[in-house]
């Protein structure tokens, strides 16, 4: 077998590779850890299997988890929004400031409203995103960038004439739902039903994310805008609607992730730097590209970042290992870059950043 | 023709349409962001707390008046400039300029290699930390008539280390296929959390609150000559960065690798096919796009700060939309840099004298970038607005060429004409 | 009987060119119509606008007696009307199933669901009812061109199409597959439906149709019956003059080898492109290599020309092995090549025709180098066009504002003008005016006699017949045999396209793979 043959194949099953690879070294640690407990390994095994963390990946994921669903329609029809990070910006301060300035309406709770007027603040952002790519024939990558920028200024800017500050004052946060019974399961129990609401929202963009682009007409439009446009409208299916509702979808979803973030785990909007979106709806994008435009692979790839987040940040609770926070905060980022470098040659949607007109030939 | 290249391919028109067209084309974008900038900053106005409101219309009223705010600006950035052109306000606006070229022309070699270098940032952000540590360790040395070495030194340093770290998402995208967007935004994210590790634990200066290091040895300061010291503006590094900007033009229009560079841009299958060697492209463009934005962070240790500190300004996000104003022309980039340098400095004035936050240049830096993108837009309007005898004016007005080809390449039967 | 189609005055203009200038055309209900005309006559145009794509300047579309107004494909689609696109409109990951029903899938749930077991039902009763062999849950990306065309077919009829119109339908198929899709075509027209087909092949119209409308700049030069015509008159109506249908070539001495292809296996994501190639070409002498598009031949080129390297097997030119040669080694080692793709490889859109001229030779003087000498660049992109009779003949043009005759003239200007020892030439006339075609071809001939070797892949079979010295035919990535152009039938060419070996030597003549007696 020659060296070409030998690497096509590795490409051809790196993904596999990768997936086993790291479930295996997962494995290898964790039985380390268990025969040795009183090592470095063991008292990582033990921080990351504890409630706590596992909690707390779920809890990061949301914004990783949702902002990757809503990507993952908005490619798939063929519109490529690098701007999740916008997306995830302006909501996570919408939902905050309005949970401040308005209050309770009719009766419902104001961090509600709050977190309606978050997503429908991203859903608008995305609608403006998809006008200036569709309607406007902007390059998508672009324009994407425009739409980060815009909530990365915007943000900050309006809790700077609010508050006085790039951050907002403390509203308070969703809370936890404990679901009776199934809360009282061993171990799984506490971790995933007792919960922030978000995170059951989250669960519910993944499995109706699936369900949409897997099993509903729309679903497959949505795929075959992003493969071959032209056969979706020769066969008398409007392209444009469908991109319209794919990328306000993205918009949609984007949006429970950023109120997920501010409201459900924060409960304050923080605006320096780079916000504390800190490149989340990046690390989406990769996301979904780690799980093949897949919801439950994209899910499943949150949950790792995510989860590296969450041991990162319980790592730098612990004053026996000197590791310095700002190298250890770095791992996700790190390994993002990793994993892209090895899933890099994914399969795009083969339309995807093609500006599409009926009747063009 | 991979899904990448397609992405390419926006990009191509961008860089494509003529030179008239273009400056047509921000300067409607720009006209536009200052319109809707000034909608934000009048709604944004009726939501703050004043004493008395500044401007009032429809029965609206709003604690900031659009059109003061863009006249502080302005006065801001430029001071009594005819009685004192060497004025402070004109300093800090040139300071800004020079910071700007320098990362304008790291965004602009990369978009011209048809690469997104969002990286720019921590790629000045490691030029400015390297360019620091190096006079640092080499002040002590060379000392007297050696002193002089120390400014070389200091920019070299932050050159190779930003076309180091420019480098690494060049060979993972050539190598890896890893898409440079996510990887070098990602490696922002890094730099900072290094640049703070590195400073807090080796370099950090003593009995200092913030994480910072050190002043740099004074021989190494480059001095503010002209403008007065304290201006934090040395016309050294300004003429020094339109050196740079005749350099980056000549690469770009006269050599072979400029050459490559543009093919590699527009048509990555046509330079392929013309014997570039398309990996060894990509990661020298973004290394010599990283040194342009390690420069820049050199010239802000040595010419602003006087040390390396944590917390850099986000000079390499503005880098993106000055090269995207400047239609990514090493010429264009400094009016564009002028025009943000305007910008930054006079929103200093805008914060001190009628309150609207700083951010603002944020919101237009996004503004500026979405309105560049969508030259469909202005011809759209111009044609709503125009009466159809000055239409050639309008298409110059940012419209993009409209297609003079036949469409016998892809509207009949040409078979050949696929695109 | 009534007339399935009739286009009254129809006019359809761009900027710049009248595609269509009002045409009428009359279709009969249940036969077989075909359009013919060159490339650029408007005939895909006038069926874009049948279809609902285009909306024409004027004329009126009438079918079955009622007047039409369609604004967008779903109208023509809901009268009544299929197309079948040269390029497929199909989705490559998307089963067969799925592409049938795409945009009209039966759901159930109230629509909440797509039900799929209703819809592989009805692909399955629909390709019993035709004949076609497809299985509706296998992707799209796995079936071979002939059955893609019938998805095609199958997803008009299954919209409930009377009229189904193709587009250049038989230019991706061998001549066998186009058999079938011919009974196809009477399959259809037994149960009543009309067809209307696109080409640009004189034989396939006379041979298929019951009648033929010929299109020519944009307008109807007449409607004849099939029988009644000559192949003499049609040609006569489709260019204008009368033309010469074959090329002339004289036989040339040829000399030593100057490439050397040896065991040639080029590989991707885990399956053989091109495998066990070999072959030699001498001075003076053309090799074709005919084969339907995809068998490889792309990927052959990419490995010959430096573009790729092989996997297996070595590539020798002039006595040197190319292992390990950088594309910019083979520009330098003297072979020139004439990409297939000009508007997305051959040359660089934005660009004008002096920057242009430059592309491959930026590195070497006299006009490359470390720093680019513009004006000398800008004297050779000068002497291309003059000796290719480019126009517009300047040389600030931009490539995007030639038209494509233009554009690939000046492309083959100047990769010959390279003072190549070996061309590699894939479909130089593709997409290129009968006027563009012969200069092409005499350029061609012209290195032949002055000693080049050329390899010349073309998937126009008249075009690699005439021309070759040698004809080898490629499918599924191997040279099924290389044969002697200039006895072998079509039908034999056929069949070897299509993959079948010749059981006996002695009904095609080889000729050895590596021998150049003629």
């Amino acid at each position: 077998m020659s060296v070409g043959r030998l690497r096509s194949a590795l490409n051809g099953g790196l993904r596999h590779a990768l997936a086993y690879g790291l479930a295996g070294l997962v494995v290898l640690a964790a039985l380390y850890g268990l025969v040795f407990p009183e090592t470095m390994v063991g008292d990582l095994l033990r921080l990351a299997t504890s409630k706590s963390t596992l909690g707390a990946a779920l809890r990061l994921a949301v914004p990783i988890a949702c902002a990757a669903v809503g990507g993952i329609f908005a490619e798939k029809a063929g519109v490529i929004n690098i701007g999740l990070e916008g997306l995830l910006i302006i909501s996570a301060f919408t939902g905050v400031f309005v949970t401040d300035a308005v209050g309770s309406v009719f009766s419902i709770p104001g961090i509600w409203v709050g977190f309606v007027a978050g997503v429908l603040a991203s859903t608008l952002l995305s609608l403006l995103f998809a006008v200036v790519c569709i309607k406007f024939r902007a390059d998508q990558i672009i324009a994407g960038l425009a739409v980060w920028l815009i909530a990365l200024g915007l943000a900050p800017f309006a809790a700077t004439v609010v508050y006085g500050s790039v951050n907002t004052s403390s509203v308070g946060t969703l809370g936890t739902w404990t679901i009776p019974v199934l809360s009282e399961l061993p171990f799984v129990g506490p971790v995933l039903f007792d919960a922030s609401p978000t995170v059951y929202l989250m669960f519910l963009v993944v499995g109706g994310g699936w369900y949409v682009l897997n099993r509903t007409s729309f679903g497959r439009h949505v795929r075959a805008s992003g493969e071959n446009p032209k056969a979706l409208d020769t066969a008398g299916v409007d392209v444009t609607r469908v991109r319209y509702l794919a990328i306000t979808l993205s918009g949609v979803l984007s949006g429970i992730g950023g109120v997920g973030l501010s409201l459900g785990q924060v409960g304050q909007f923080i605006g320096n730097g780079q916000t504390m979106v800190n490149g989340k709806g990046f690390i989406a994008i990769v996301a979904y590209l780690f799980g093949n435009y897949n919801p439950l692979g994209a899910f499943g790839a949150s949950v790792l970042f995510a989860g590296l987040d969450a041991l990162q940040l319980r790592l730098q609770q612990i004053p026996a290992y000197a590791v310095p926070s700002s190298l250890v905060q770095t791992i996700p980022y790190v390994t993002v870059i990793v994993v892209l470098a090895l899933v890099g040659h994914t399969r795009v949607p083969s339309a995807a950043g093609d500006h599409y007109e009926s009747g063009e030939d | 023709m991979s899904a990448r290249d397609r992405i390419e391919s926006g990009l191509r028109r961008l860089v494509a349409a003529s030179w008239a067209e273009r400056l047509g084309l921000s300067f409607a974008a720009l006209v536009a962001s200052v319109l809707v900038g000034g909608l934000i900053v009048f709604f944004s106005g009726t939501a703050a707390t004043c004493q008395e409101p500044a401007y009032g219309v429809f029965g609206l009223t709003s604690c900031y008046n659009p059109i003061s705010v863009y006249s502080v600006l302005v006065t801001g950035a430029f001071g009594s400039i005819l009685s004192d052109p060497f004025n402070f306000n004109v300093a800090l606006t040139l300071k800004e300029t020079t910071l700007l070229i320098f990362t304008g022309l790291s965004v602009a070699v990369a978009f011209r290699a048809g690469l997104f270098n969002i990286g720019s940032q921590g790629q000045l952000i490691f030029g400015g930390l390297a360019s620091a540590i190096t006079v640092l360790t080499a002040g002590p040395l060379l000392t007297g008539v050696g002193g002089f070495l120390l400014v070389p030194l200091g920019v070299l340093a932050g050159a190779l280390a930003g076309a180091l770290y420019g480098a690494v998402p060049g060979a993972l995208k050539a190598y890896a296929g890893a898409n440079e967007v996510i990887t070098t935004i990602m490696l922002n994210f890094v730099a900072e959390q290094i640049a703070f590790f590195v400073v807090s634990a080796y370099f950090a200066a003593p009995d200092s609150q913030s994480v910072e290091t050190s002043e740099i040895p004074s021989a190494a300061v480059l001095e503010s000559a002209l403008f007065g010291s304290g201006s934090d503006f040395s016309i050294v590094a300004f003429v020094g960065g339109l050196v740079l900007v005749a350099g980056l033009y000549y690469l770009i229009k006269y050599t072979a690798f400029g050459f490559d560079l543009r093919t590699s841009g527009l048509q990555p299958e046509a330079a392929r096919f013309g014997g570039v060697d398309a990996k060894r492209t990509i990661v020298s463009s973004m290394a010599l796009s990283g040194a342009f934005a390690g420069i820049g962070g050199a010239v802000w240790v040595l010419m602003v700060l006087g040390r390396f500190q944590t917390g850099v300004p986000a000079l390499g996000f503005d880098g993106i939309t000055v090269s995207i104003l400047a239609g990514n022309n090493p010429l264009g980039v400094v009016p564009a840099a002028l025009l943000f340098g305007v910008l930054k400095s006079g929103s200093l004035a805008v914060q001190l004298s009628t309150g609207v936050p700083i951010q603002l240049v944020g919101v237009l830096r996004g503004l500026i970038i979405l309105f560049v993108a969508m030259p469909e837009f202005f011809r759209l309007l111009g044609k709503q607005f125009v009466t159809t005898d000055r239409e050639p004016a309008v298409a110059t007005d940012g419209g993009e060429q409209t297609p003079t080809e036949p469409p016998s390449t892809g509207g009949t039967d040409d078979p050949g004409g696929e695109r | 009987m009534t007339d399935a189609v009739v286009l009254d005055e129809i006019t359809k203009r761009f900027p710049g060119v009248v595609a269509n200038d009002a045409v009428d055309l009359t279709v009969e209900t249940g036969s077989v119509h075909a359009l013919l005309g060159e490339n650029g006559a408007g005939k895909s145009t006038l069926m874009n606008v049948l279809y609902g794509l285009y909306q024409p300047e004027g004329g009126t579309i009438e079918l079955d007696g009622e007047v039409q107004e369609f604004d967008a494909p779903r109208d023509a689609i809901d009268a009544g009307i299929g197309m079948i696109h040269q390029h497929f409109m199909l989705v490559p990951p998307m089963t067969v199933g799925e592409n049938v029903v795409l945009g009209n899938e039966p759901t159930k749930w109230g629509g909440l669901a797509t039900d799929r077991s209703r819809a592989r039902e009805a692909v399955r009763e629909l390709s019993e009812r035709y004949g076609f062999a497809v299985d509706p849950d296998e992707r799209v990306e796995e079936i071979s061109v002939g059955e893609r065309q019938r998805v095609e077919i199958l997803k008009a009829l299954y919209r409930g199409a009377d009229l189904l119109i193709l587009d250049e339908p038989t230019a991706v198929l061998t001549p066998q597959e186009v058999e079938e899709l011919f009974d196809v075509f009477e399959e259809l027209t037994a149960e009543g439906k009309t067809v209307l087909f696109i080409t640009h092949k004189l034989g396939e119209a006379m041979s298929v149709a019951d009648d033929i409308t010929v299109l020519r700049d944009g307008e109807n030069v007449g409607t004849v019956d099939a029988d009644e015509t000559s192949r003499e008159q049609l040609a006569e109506m489709m260019v204008g003059r009368e033309v010469v249908l074959d090329i002339e070539t004289e036989s040339v001495e040829t000399g030593e080898t100057v490439l050397d292809v040896d065991e040639l296996t080029v590989t991707e994501e885990g399956t053989d492109q091109v495998r066990n190639v070999d072959f030699e070409i001498h001075e003076g002498e053309i090799l074709g290599v005919a084969g339907v598009d995809g068998n490889g031949q792309a990927e052959l080129v990419e490995a010959l020309t430096g573009l790729r390297s092989p996997d297996e097997g070595t590539v020798t030119l002039d006595g040197e092995n190319l292992a390990g040669v950088s594309r910019r080694g083979h520009i330098e080692r003297g072979m020139a090549y004439i990409p297939e793709d000009r508007q997305e490889r051959g040359l660089v859109m934005e660009f004008d025709l002096t920057e242009n001229g430059v592309l491959g030779g930026q590195h070497t003087p006299p006009v490359g180098g470390t720093r680019i000498d513009w004006p000398s660049a800008r004297e050779h992109a000068s002497d291309v066009i003059e000796t290719y009779d480019v126009r517009p003949p300047n040389p600030e043009a931009g490539a995007k504002s030639l038209s494509g005759g233009n554009q690939q003239k000046f492309l083959v200007g100047r990769e010959l003008e390279r003072d190549p020892g070996m061309v590699v030439a894939t479909h130089p006339t593709r997409g290129v005016d009968v006027g563009s075609t012969e200069f092409v071809h005499d350029r061609l001939l012209a290195l032949r006699e002055a000693g080049v070797a050329v390899l010349l892949i073309s998937a126009n079979l008249a075009e690699v017949r005439g021309l070759s010295d040698r004809l080898a035919v490629m499918h599924d990535g191997e040279f099924v045999d290389v044969v002697d152009p200039d006895t072998v039938t079509e039908e034999e060419l056929g069949l070897l396209m299509a993959g079948e070996r010749p059981d006996e030597p002695t009904t095609t003549e080889s000729v050895s793979a590596d021998g150049g007696e003629r």
